[in-house]
């Protein structure tokens, strides 16, 4: 479990606070979303549950990150990227550059961290075949289609064996067959039990994974609920966020003084 | 007034792979055309062969009285500006008026000329209070704007999008839909390859699918999009936008919009 | 093959170098390298060849026996033996350290150093460095053909092509740091700052025989250069 205490953050010699006495828990399987207009802090809010703000990227973080009840301040990153995975929104800068294929692309973390070579083995396979891509395994990682360079990315990710993941809008720069290809791999995985808070622009897509969702203005929560609830809300285009393809074409109708009555 | 003529334009990238198989199309003054494919279709090769930045291996490409191939890029860009999809990799001014300029002082423009270009651009991309900041201070969906502006303050016949709504918010999505629709006003061309079919129904009135390095579908929304048109699309990994699956189910004929299906209930 | 190869390179004190190619043109052939190592190292060892064989040619101090002459110079018989020395050793010189290059991947270079002890985050940034260039390559196409696009002139006079530098160099330069900093942001996330060794997936393999060719060589090295030096050869 994830759980984010009244945190504020501020990026080193910024003016203004990004993240604004937040609250939030992830609890384990869950999958929440985050949407807010662009510069709404959603990808501070990634760096920060992630721990490289303030670790990596200095600034300052006040209030409590706790991961199953445990206070991480202080904690280095090594240790808290194993509790927490950070997928980012461009796949190519994700990669390590070092790796002749897949798997040793995904190999990279658990190297990293000196268990011994079946035991990083051991992992390697099971991340990649959860997202499904135990068929790339020999591919050469830069040579792949944007979509499956984001699931080698999230795979990387999970041979550290975190059981939460944040993604900052990991769709964001994949053509339509990508998203896809990562909204399912995204999906399953949360049937297997990984936590997952996503921040995204899509809602159509969050629709079909979320079961809640966090709406973000200026760095604080403007109000939060269930997907349905929150996604077909009126207050949704007043903080910047497209509604979902039905919650629009329903809006226009009903704008229009009809009903749209559609069959199961 | 300048149209866009392809014939038969074959285009292979050094080492074989051909993007291009024998493209026949022509763009005329005015039009607003979305070209959509899956990425590998040759949609960005071929916008890129336009103001000559690729010339064919064989074919013609003509560009108004130009043939592209015969014709600077420097020159043809008083035509066809063309907006790249990454601005991380455009920008390299330090203000945001600076960057604004660029394009348009490349062209020749000079003195009070070139700051009402520059002006104008950046007051339909919403970024008239930024003139001084720093584009790297703003946010990326800002900076996709800017490089939006730039090719605005060009003030050319045919203006081209690469993917312009990737990773905007819907903010930055209203204002690029707004820039579409003033341009068609002005009688300039447009042009944007775009994967939110969404976006590309709403705005444009002609639709170029390309799979493979040919066009296999060209023609309004409400053909491109029309149940009929659906295994083609599905061919090239595309879906029809939402409000066209809504038509089909309420059997209410072709809707690729949302005005569409309003239209369609009404009656 | 790496060790062989920086041996080959010291051995080269002596006029028998032609022995010495011995130890360049057959591992090269083996390796099935050969048509490009004569390629690449001909190419690189062509002008200072051509200039070490004219100044000697002509100009060899002490020089007797003239051969033939070009007007005012001449060239002599000594001044063409020598030459031919110092060829062979170009020859050597610049045919070990191609061999060295073609046959060594330099992630398994960077692997086996790293197994040896060298710290992971060095290794690590050898590795990677080799990777950007084509990366930083790319990234400046890409930039290049953006700001032309704008409008600006690569194709014109030789100034307008300088003054078309800023708006390419810049972006380059700033893109290659942002993408840096999100990498090493990644990185990090995969723990790549945890102190300490990290395993190795694999590394190339070091058989005894390589070890002792490996002493031979030094070996021979130490044994010609002391013979050198005694004056015996």
């Amino acid at each position: 479990m994830l759980a984010l205490e009244r945190v504020s953050y501020r990026y080193p010699g910024a003016p203004r606070l990004a993240l604004r006495d937040f609250t939030l828990t992830l609890n384990d399987g869950e999958v929440v979303g985050v949407v807010g207009a662009s510069e709404s802090g959603k990808s501070t809010l990634a760096l920060v549950c992630s721990g490289l703000a303030p670790r990596s990227i200095g600034g300052s973080l006040t209030g409590r990150l706790l991961v199953d009840g445990d206070d991480m301040q202080g904690r280095p990153m090594h240790e808290m990227a194993a509790h927490i995975g950070i997928c980012f929104q461009n796949p190519t800068s994700q990669l390590s550059q070092v790796a002749a294929t897949v798997f040793e692309e995904v190999a990279f973390g658990p190297l990293n961290l000196g268990l011994d070579r079946l035991e990083v083995a051991r992992r390697t396979t099971s991340a990649l075949e959860k997202l499904g891509i135990g068929s790339l395994a020999e591919r050469d990682p830069e040579r792949l289609s944007g979509g499956q360079m984001q699931l080698v990315a999230v795979a990387g990710l999970l041979a550290m064996d975190p059981r939460h993941l944040v993604l900052d809008e990991p769709t964001a720069q994949l053509d339509p067959a990508g998203k896809r290809l990562v909204a399912d791999s995204l999906a399953s995985l949360a049937r297997s039990g990984t936590a997952l808070l996503i921040a995204e622009h899509d809602t159509d897509l969050l629709a079909g994974l979320c079961s809640r969702v966090v709406v973000l203005d200026t760095g604080a929560i403007a109000y939060e609920g269930l997907t349905p609830e929150v996604l077909a809300d009126e207050r949704l285009t007043e903080f910047g966020i497209e509604p979902p393809s039905d919650v629009a074409l329903r809006r226009e109708v009903e704008s229009a003084g009809l009903h749209l009555d559609l069959p199961a | 007034m300048s149209d866009i003529r392809c014939a038969e334009l074959r285009f292979e990238y050094p080492g074989g792979v051909r993007a291009l198989d024998g493209v026949n199309m022509s763009i005329r003054a005015g039009e607003r055309v979305a070209i959509v494919g899956q990425n590998g279709s040759g949609k960005t090769t071929l916008v890129r062969h336009f103001n000559g930045l690729l010339r064919p291996t064989s074919g013609t490409v003509t560009v108004g009285d130009a043939d592209s191939s015969r014709t600077r890029v420097a020159q043809l860009a008083a035509s066809v500006a063309l907006a790249f999809q990454d601005p991380d990799k455009q920008i390299f001014a330090g203000s945001v008026e600076s960057e604004v300029a660029f394009g348009a002082r490349n062209l020749g423009r000079r003195g009070q000329d070139l700051s009402d270009a520059v002006e104008g651009a950046l007051e339909s991309v919403g970024l008239g209070g930024e003139k001084r900041t720093n584009p790297y201070d703003l946010g990326y969906s800002r900076r996709k704007l800017l490089t939006i502006a730039s090719v605005l303050a060009m003030n050319t016949p045919i203006v081209v999008l690469d993917e312009p709504t990737t990773g905007q918010d819907l903010r930055g999505v209203r204002i690029i839909e707004a820039i579409v629709k003033q341009l068609g006003n002005d009688g300039r061309t447009v042009i944007a390859v775009s994967h939110d079919l969404r976006f590309v129904a709403e705005n444009f009135e002609r639709v170029v699918v390309m799979r493979q390095g040919k066009i296999v579908t060209d023609g309004p929304p409400e053909q491109v999009f029309a149940e009929e048109s659906w295994p083609t699309l599905r061919s090239t990994n595309l879906e029809p936008p939402y409000a066209a699956t809504v038509g089909a189910r309420l059997g209410l004929g072709s809707t690729p919009t949302l005005a569409s299906v309003v239209e369609a209930l009404e009656s | 093959m790496v060790t062989a190869a920086a041996a080959v390179v010291l051995g080269g004190v002596f006029w028998p170098l032609v022995i010495v190619l011995g130890a360049v043109l057959i591992p090269a052939s083996i390796a099935g390298v050969l048509p490009t190592l004569l390629r690449y190292s001909i190419l690189f060892s062509l002008p200072i060849a051509i200039s070490a064989l004219l100044v000697n040619l002509f100009f060899f101090p002490g020089g007797q026996t003239i051969l033939f002459q070009i007007g005012p110079i001449s060239a002599t018989a000594e001044g063409l033996s020598f030459a031919i020395e110092i060829l062979c050793r170009i020859a050597a010189f610049s045919g070990a350290i191609t061999l060295f290059y073609l046959t060594t991947k330099p992630t398994e270079l960077v692997l086996d150093l790293e197994r040896r002890g060298v710290s992971p985050r060095l290794a690590f940034v050898a590795n990677a460095s080799v990777q950007t260039v084509p990366a930083m390559a790319e990234r400046a196409q890409q930039i290049v053909a953006a700001q032309r696009a704008r409008g600006l002139d690569t194709e014109g006079s030789v100034w307008r092509r300088f003054r078309g530098l800023v708006p390419i160099v810049g972006p380059v330069v700033l893109g290659s740091i942002t993408e840096v900093e999100e990498r090493s942001m990644a990185l990090e996330a995969r723990g790549f700052t945890r102190p300490g060794k990290r395993s190795l997936l694999w590394f190339p393999p070091d058989s005894p025989l390589q070890r002792i060719f490996r002493w031979l060589l030094v070996v021979g090295l130490g044994a010609i250069v002391a013979a050198r030096a005694a004056g015996l050869i």
